[in-house]
């Protein structure tokens, strides 16, 4: 248990002098935080305050009356009647002869030179270097503590050796580049690993002054585990640590506080600017939803978001064989004109759930009162398993981040939170560390099971009932043992453990754990919610909510799903959320009525596809006119092309999955003048669409109008970004019936079935992706990501792989039965956490960025269920065939009956062309083969 | 206070400055290197010391030794840092004209930092047993059976394996004198500084 860095807020009062001045502090203060709260500047490097003391730089000793020598300000308490001294002859000669210690270890020619300032002068331009050898060819120049440091200590001649490393700068990881010869051995990324984010990556390496950080055993970031949070870039006072992007843009021009357009969460950034632009991102502090911390997306994936080279910035329309460029006002009246003629019936909108609220309201009352249409959805009816409906009864459950770093016991199911979500896993981290009890329910393995008191792994695909047996013997106070068969409240007996794959004593001993505990959160994962008895699980979590001191926090994909649900950015939901029409108990999706995505799904076309921020699909969708308004061009042809301003250009609001309505701050002005075709904010366009259709009371000024007519419209949502959390309450009385509606899915059911692995029969487990923003796949522009290469092939357990016979990249035919008959070829993963006779694959809700080659192809046409599936090495879609003329043609077959949504044709067989062909084309795997 | 305060004793055949060193470099390698007097300050401290041991230091750096033994003693964080410059300081309080010699004059009285010092047999000891040339690694030492013998000074690295294997002290260290005029340091140098089996 470590020192908690900073005192509660609510402890008595210490009075102590520093420096024959009166200062008042919290009790459990550090002297030296007290100074800084008094103004009083104390020289330090290693101290930071969200981490505990450590008292490696020594630089920030003080004299105390009554204690011998020198005291570090940093590891003592201010206590009642202290007198403190920091600056004195002797204070000063010994902070100079150890900064001259350290600066002997750095390169700081520079520091020292006498000739900076005209220097400064003389090359102003940035001086790109692989190795720094001074302050000038240092990516971290004026903004660097150590030059702080030297300045207010006043160094001018460094008296010892330089003893420069030599180390060579390690510039392979993703994401961030590290400069050992610039570490000055601080230690605050290590405490940040360890003490804050819990994941204990980075480590001290050897000794004495061999000393080195790094992860130990000489493995690589990705390997030890990284979740590349960025914290460690964030707190190193040097420019040992920095981020590859932004590493030459200089010291920033300012900052300003948003919200990270990523996911749910909505944490919040300290977004920094050079000359206009977007430089970086770090966590602001807010205890309330990340408390500073970040995960892959916020830390690293906002640059090169909105500045990719691809990235389209112009107003485009086809005219003939040609997509050229236009100015705004051609391209609004071209997509105004064809909004006037389409028949309201024949015109869908797609909105993403990426976008912020102000977009979706505006975009929603030009459909539905602009244009008098009900074609208004979004993907999230696909992508949000079970529907809207679920997931509006799941945000009417008490949701705090807060709470789970408080909680006494932790439920949390299907979740990795290595890179998605890991500031959940960062609150996970922390309820341990207090010493909660963790017990995960999944499948896999993840990065939160290792450290889990209690881990149930059930069968794959039914974590979901898992999780609802765990929930309900909790609350019924009643283990396996002690419940009789078929107990009245569901309560699982031994058999039904059995069929989920679970023990009855470890299951009893998880339950046991919880019920000990007061405050319990249960963090359920995205995945769950595809899988089978969700709807029971959402029901057990309603009926669990009911207790005191029970927190849900649900994950899904998409930032603003609490703002579409409430908006009404879905079809058959109207603001408030109210639903449309009488069908309201029937799925969401499936409004045959109307246009929604599901439509288009059975065939229906509409005349005018309108998708803002969504690019669902690989290939055009069937349409006469289809309109695409985003941040990039989709990878299919389009009529006209509205570029949006991103996250970075312009002002908004998102609401997090806890209710908050939090703003997204431009940090780039886009030109203020109205010809300019340059990027628009959503809000923008639709207001003046609305415009051109004579309906100017739909029009808008800027983002806080649309606000005050959202206000208007629904009371409970602020005018003014709000950071209190709201439940989300229902318009339109009690919910459906839980849980009775069959799961449309494949036989998932049939556990007992379950069949030996390596028979070449697997449960296809479907993962959505989690690198998407609006209608863009974030791998696709993001290059660190994309070397992760997290979202590659299928993947399968190791000893499943040998059964089957195919090394890492082969490929493999994974036939599909059920919903429809179905085969695709994929590349085989390797992956140690998956359970056997398990293939675990990503689904894409976003095409946008990323080039489509068969393997997307074939990815987009898997259910997104989990279905039980056979799985044999080698391309079998054409036994015999050459191979590469095989791929070919059935690429291309796939290719042309998937013209229209691709999902209409009852058996389709699609091709990717992996890269190894390998040897297995001739083996057989299937049952009997072996 | 050398060590762990233990009594250690010593004869004329030990060079305060090489053993000032060589407990140095013991707490160099141990420290831990959280702090940065212990892992900064003791590599210095042990580069000068190193220094002195070639005769490549001037009086500069003794005094940067003392400055920088007591900031490593005042500023460390645990006993290990506090204590580590504890052999420089008392070997510097009770035997400072052996390190101001190695400075001033690059001789060792000790014969024991081999860059300061030459070997040469003694031809009136040496009784041309061979032990020397059996042990000497590079051959550099010549002659008949029964017959005192030769050291070529050229081909010597100083191992000191000779010194060792003679039983007759007929093997000795002379300073190498830095300034030829001065044949008084060279003079007490050699009889000050025979190295032998005496001790044992």
């Amino acid at each position: 248990m470590r020192a908690e860095p900073l005192p509660r807020l609510d402890a008595p009062l210490v009075r102590l002098t520093i420096d024959n001045l009166a200062v008042a502090a919290p009790e459990g203060t550090s002297v030296l935080h007290a100074a800084e709260a008094a103004g009083i500047f104390i020289p330090s490097l290693c101290a930071h305050k969200e981490l505990s003391p450590f008292g490696s730089c020594r630089l920030c000793a003080v004299e105390i009356e009554g204690m011998p020598g020198h005291s570090l300000a940093c590891s003592t308490l201010a206590a009642d009647g202290m007198r403190v001294t920091t600056d004195s002859p002797a204070l000063r000669a010994n902070r100079r002869e150890v900064l001259e210690l350290i600066l002997s270890q750095h390169p700081s020619s520079c520091l020292i030179c006498e000739q900076r300032s005209a220097c400064e002068r003389s090359q102003e331009t940035i001086h790109k270097a692989g190795v720094a050898t001074g302050c000038h060819s240092c990516t971290n120049d004026g903004d660097c503590e150590l030059q702080l440091m030297v300045e207010r200590i006043g160094i001018r001649d460094i008296a010892f050796p330089i003893t420069y490393r030599a180390l060579e700068p390690e510039l392979d990881d993703p994401f961030y580049d590290r400069d050992y010869n610039l570490c000055i051995l601080c230690g605050r990324c290590v405490r940040m690993c360890q003490e804050v984010r819990g994941t204990a990556v980075l480590a001290f390496k050897y000794r004495g002054r061999k000393t080195l950080i790094g992860p130990a055993f000489g493995e690589s970031h990705t390997e030890a585990g990284c979740e590349y949070c960025g914290a460690c870039v964030t707190v190193c006072p040097t420019g040992a640590l920095s981020e590859r992007v932004s590493k030459w843009d200089g010291s920033p021009d300012g900052r300003q506080t948003s919200t990270c357009p990523f996911c749910s969460l909505g944490c919040q950034l300290d977004v920094a600017y050079v000359h206009g632009r977007l430089s970086s991102a770090r966590g602001a502090p807010d205890p309330d939803v990340g408390d500073g911390q970040l995960c892959v997306r916020g830390a690293f994936c906002l640059p090169e978001t909105t500045h990719h080279y691809s990235r389209a910035r112009k107003p485009m329309l086809r005219q003939g064989p040609y997509f050229r460029v236009a100015d705004w006002e051609e391209a609004l009246t071209a997509v105004s004109a064809r909004l006037r003629e389409v028949a309201p019936e024949d015109f869908l909108m797609l909105l993403s759930g990426d976008l912020p609220n102000e977009a979706l309201y505006s975009a929603q009352r030009l459909v539905r009162d602009g244009l008098g249409s009900p074609g208004v959805d979004s993907t999230l009816s696909a992508s949000l398993p079970g529907g809207p409906r679920r997931w509006m009864r799941l945000f009417a459950l008490p949701v705090s981040l807060q709470a789970l770093s408080q909680a006494d016991a932790v439920v949390i199911a299907g979740l990795d939170a290595r890179f998605s979500f890991s500031v959940v896993g960062v609150q996970v981290r922390r309820a341990l560390r207090r010493g909660a009890t963790i017990v995960t329910v999944d499948a896999r393995d993840s990065n939160l099971a290792v450290m889990a008191d209690h881990r149930l792994q059930p069968r794959p695909g039914t974590e979901a009932r898992a999780t609802s047996a765990l929930l309900r013997a909790i609350m019924s106070h009643a283990t396996p043992d002690g419940a009789p068969d078929g107990a009245p409240d569901g309560v699982p007996d031994r058999r039904a453990l059995r069929r989920l794959g679970l023990g009855a004593r470890p299951f009893a001993d998880a339950v046991n754990a919880v019920e000990a505990g007061g405050s319990l959160a249960v963090v359920i994962g995205p995945r769950v919610f595809d899988g089978d008895g969700a709807d029971r699980l959402v029901a057990d979590l309603e009926r669990l909510a009911e207790r005191p001191g029970v927190t849900v926090v649900p994950l899904t994909l998409g930032t603003n799903i609490r703002g579409a649900l409430e908006l009404g950015a879905l079809a058959n939901v109207l603001p408030g959320p109210r639903p449309a029409g009488a069908d309201v108990s029937a799925d969401a999706s499936r409004d045959f009525g109307r246009f929604s995505l599901a439509s288009l799904d059975e065939g229906r076309r509409p005349q005018v596809l309108y998708l803002v921020g969504e690019t669902p699909f690989t290939t055009r969708p069937d349409a006469d006119f289809v309109i695409a308004q985003d941040l990039y061009l989709p990878p299919f042809e389009v009529d006209a092309f509205l570029p949006a301003a991103s996250f970075a250009e312009a002002d908004g609001t998102l609401t997090n999955l806890e209710g908050r309505v939090q703003a997204v701050h431009a940090v780039e002005s886009s030109s203020t003048d109205a010809a300019a075709s340059t990027p628009r904010p959503d809000w923008q366009v639709f207001s003046e669409l609305a415009a051109r259709l004579g309906r100017p009371d739909l029009q808008y000024q800027d983002a806080a109008a649309v606000r005050a007519a959202i206000h208007a419209e629904l009371p409970r949502f602020p005018a003014e970004p709000d950071r209190r959390p709201r439940r989300l309450a229902f318009v339109g009385g009690p919910v459906g019936r839980p849980g009775s509606r069959p799961a449309p899915s494949g036989d998932t059911e049939a556990g007992d079935e379950h069949a030996p692995a390596g028979s070449g029969r697997f449960l296809l487990v479907p993962e959505r992706a989690g690198f998407r923003h609006r209608g863009i796949d974030l791998a696709g522009v993001v290059e660190g990501l994309g070397e992760l290469r997290l979202e590659e092939g299928l993947r399968l357990c190791p000893d499943d792989m040998e059964r089957l016979c195919v090394c890492d990249g082969e490929p493999v035919t994974v036939r599909v039965s059920a919903p429809r008959r179905l085969t695709v070829v994929l590349p085989a993963r390797s992956d140690p956490g998956c359970p056997r006779g398990a293939a675990f694959v990503t689904l894409f809700d976003a095409w946008g960025a990323r080039p489509v080659d068969g393997v997307s192809e074939a990815l987009s046409r898997l259910p997104a269920r989990p279905v039980r599936v056979r799985v044999s090495a080698g391309d079998r879609t054409r036994p015999g065939a050459a191979p590469s003329a095989a791929g070919d043609r059935t690429q291309k077959a796939g290719g042309a009956a998937g013209a229209g949504t691709g999902r209409d044709t009852p058996a389709q067989t699609v091709s990717a062309r992996p890269a190894h062909r390998g040897h297995a084309s001739e083996r057989d795997t299937t049952p009997g083969g072996r | 206070m050398m060590g762990s305060g233990g009594m250690v004793v010593l004869d004329d055949t030990t060079c305060m400055v090489d053993f000032a060193r060589f407990f140095l470099t013991f707490t160099a390698e141990e420290s831990c290197g959280k702090c940065v007097p212990c892992r900064v300050g003791t590599a210095h401290m042990v580069d000068i010391l190193d220094a002195i041991c070639k005769g490549e230091a001037d009086m500069t750096d003794l005094e940067k030794l003392e400055r920088l033994a007591h900031t490593v003693k005042e500023n460390s964080l645990c006993g290990l840092g506090q204590t580590a410059p504890n052999p420089v300081l008392s070997s510097l309080r009770y035997f400072r004209d052996e390190f101001e010699e190695h400075i001033r004059e690059r001789r060792c009285r000790a014969a024991v930092c081999t860059e300061l010092v030459e070997f040469h047999i003694i031809p009136g000891n040496c009784v041309g047993c061979l032990r020397c040339v059996a042990v000497c690694p590079t051959g550099a030492i010549s002659g008949p059976r029964a017959e005192p013998q030769s050291l070529d000074a050229s081909k010597c690295i100083k191992c000191r394996s000779c010194v060792e294997a003679c039983r007759y002290n007929a093997i000795s260290g002379d300073a190498i004198v830095a300034d030829a005029a001065d044949p008084t340091a060279a003079g007490a140098g050699t009889t000050a500084a025979t190295g032998g089996s005496d001790a044992r």
